[in-house]
């Protein structure tokens, strides 16, 4: 036992290092889940009824979302159109009671800027800046100082992957198995990537919300082929806020072609959506699938 | 047939373009879908639910039975149909007198049938088969006619009788086809109604139209005229019937335009308005 005992790399056990090292991927997943789960808690899913089109489209698709929905608002009311060479331009009177983001766009449109530059623009920058703002003091996004320490979590599974990597080299150079433990070193580092990439801000209310209002909305899915005349402007940028810029290509192919609006925008299925990808946050407690792997320490 | 008879007033042709509109409708009892877009089994198209759920007769309107086709009626269009007026609890359905396949070949239009006994006796025999596998009234529309054919025996008056009183079925009555119709021929548009059996009319389609070149064209995508609105008051003014609804199949304009015009059909029959 004595002499068995000696020849341990770093004077652990194999099996127990292995139920040591499993534990601790384990006891991030948990912690980093748990903690997103309380930072993206807040708000509650009526605020998102009570939302413009333009922040609705900034939870399903971001500022690019926010920017087409305020294009599909002027356009629906006759205000801006596009130009073969890809700029906007005005076409009748900025609509009353519009929003900072549809003025910028307006304003935007009169100096004859593609679509595509529109969020370079300071004006519409500033303008989503604002939006931004909004959402976050509904708390139904969360900061991007939360969303940071959120991340933080993946430097401590960096730190056990690391961990494992010396341990496979130290056990190699004492003619040890590291069988187990190259696999389970593989997982530390699968977990820090997707504890670290860039996920939705949305909350699980916002996230909950958005659905109840999509329900609602059913008639502006473009599948429906939607009458956006009998609509309205605020049913187009509604539309383009809940179903993705899919909605302006049923509405005005042509504009939304010239204007070159990316249609996977805020669609369900497409990455741009937050909403998706938040819901993968929750899916975190699969990292517990880990726990698996720590059995293999046996 | 009581069923039927229950005044629902001014309705609306049921569009998933226009589903959003029609959901915010408040005094709404009364819609129409077309049949083919109410599916066998599965969900029903969004909304329609809803509008089950908030009691509004939904009525299915079927155009492809060819209850004026020279061959008997296919069984399992009739089931569709009576399947689609179970889902939908509905109070009667609708299908055309007109055909639109004949020999197998489909002509992708709802065809006149020529005003003859013989027809008339092919459609009797449809509606007679059609009704028996129907588990709610059926209410016959007769289509615009685009042409005469050469060989007519009878008036539109007589001929539509004829085939009401012998299948004993309601009548669907499109009161822009009757304005279109007289218009185009150079008769009173009025003269049609005191020759048929208005008792019968379970509901009215009201649509709107255009004129090109002299002739009135019954598009469905224009604004109601003041002409055909005249006419729903002369028809109300013999007997009103228990729905009156607005048919309009694309061109959809703002809502506000639909609106005016449920309004104006309201003010022309003497029902409530239900916008």
């Amino acid at each position: 036992m004595a002499l068995s005992a000696s020849g341990d790399t770093w004077g652990v056990s194999g099996p127990d290092f292995l139920a040591f090292y499993g534990a601790a991927i384990v006891a991030v997943a948990i912690l980093a889940a748990v903690h997103r789960r309380r930072l993206l808690a807040g708000g509650s899913p009526d605020a998102v009824g009570r939302l413009g089109p333009q922040q609705v489209a900034h939870l399903t698709g971001g500022d690019r979302l926010a920017v087409y929905s305020a294009l599909g608002g002027l356009r629906a009311a006759g205000a801006i159109e596009s130009a073969p060479d890809k700029t906007l331009r005005p076409t009748g009177p900025l609509p009353a009671g519009v929003t900072p983001l549809d003025t910028a766009v307006y304003n935007a449109a009169g100096r004859r800027i593609r679509a595509r530059d529109l969020a370079a623009d300071e004006w519409v920058r500033s303008a989503l800046q604002q939006l931004r703002d909004g959402l976050q003091a509904s708390g139904l996004v969360a900061s991007p100082e939360r969303l940071r320490v959120a991340r933080l979590w993946g430097l401590a599974a960096i730190a056990v992957g690391l961990l494992g990597v010396a341990r496979v080299i130290a056990g190699t150079s004492n003619g040890k198995p590291v069988g187990f433990l190259v696999p389970l070193t593989f997982m530390a580092f699968l977990l820090a990537l997707f504890l670290l990439r860039r996920g939705g801000a949305a909350t699980r209310a916002a996230t909950k919300g958005l659905a109840d209002l999509r329900r609602r909305h059913q008639h502006l899915a473009p599948r429906q082929s939607p009458a956006y005349a009998t609509y309205g402007a605020a049913g187009a940028a509604l539309g383009v806020a809940l179903f993705g810029a899919a909605s302006l290509y049923s509405m005005d192919p042509a504009f939304a072609a010239e204007a070159e609006i990316h249609r996977a925008t805020g669609s369900l299925s497409g990455g741009d959506a937050s909403s998706a990808s938040c819901s993968s946050g929750s899916s975190c407690g699969g990292g517990s699938s880990c726990g698996g792997g720590g059995g293999c320490g046996g | 047939m009581t069923a039927a008879r229950t005044p629902y007033g001014v309705g609306i042709g049921w569009r998933p373009e226009i589903a959003g509109f029609v959901a915010g409708l408040p005094g709404l009892r009364f819609a129409e879908v077309v049949a083919e877009s109410v599916p066998d089994d599965g969900e029903l198209p969004a909304g329609l639910d809803d509008l089950l759920g908030r009691g509004v007769a939904v009525v299915p309107h079927g155009v492809r039975l060819s209850l004026g086709g020279a061959e008997p009626v296919q069984p399992e269009r009739i089931d569709h149909l009576a399947r689609a007026a179970a889902r939908l609890h509905a109070p009667l359905v609708s299908e055309h007198i007109a055909f639109v396949r004949a020999a197998g070949v489909e002509a992708g239009h709802l065809l006149p049938l020529p005003r003859t006994w013989e027809a008339i006796d092919a459609v009797v025999a449809n509606v007679r088969r059609t009704r028996e596998r129907l588990p709610v009234p059926l209410a016959l529309e007769p289509i615009a006619a685009i042409f005469d054919w050469p060989d007519d025996e009878l008036d539109e008056g007589a001929f539509l009788t004829e085939i009401l009183e012998r299948t004993d079925a309601l009548l669907l009555l499109d009161v822009a086809n009757v304005y279109a119709n007289a218009v185009n021929r150079g008769t009173d548009p009025a003269a049609l109604l005191d020759e048929i059996p208005l008792e019968r009319v379970a509901y009215v389609h009201v649509a709107g139209g255009a004129e090109h070149d002299g002739v009135y064209h019954d598009t469905h995508t224009d604004a109601v005229p003041r002409a055909v609105l005249d006419l729903v008051t002369q028809l109300c003014e013999r007997h009103r019937p228990p729905a009156l609804m607005l048919e309009r199949d694309g061109a959809y304009p703002p809502a506000a335009a639909l609106r005016a015009e449920l309004d104006a059909i309201a003010a022309a029959s003497g029902f409530v308005a239900v916008t």
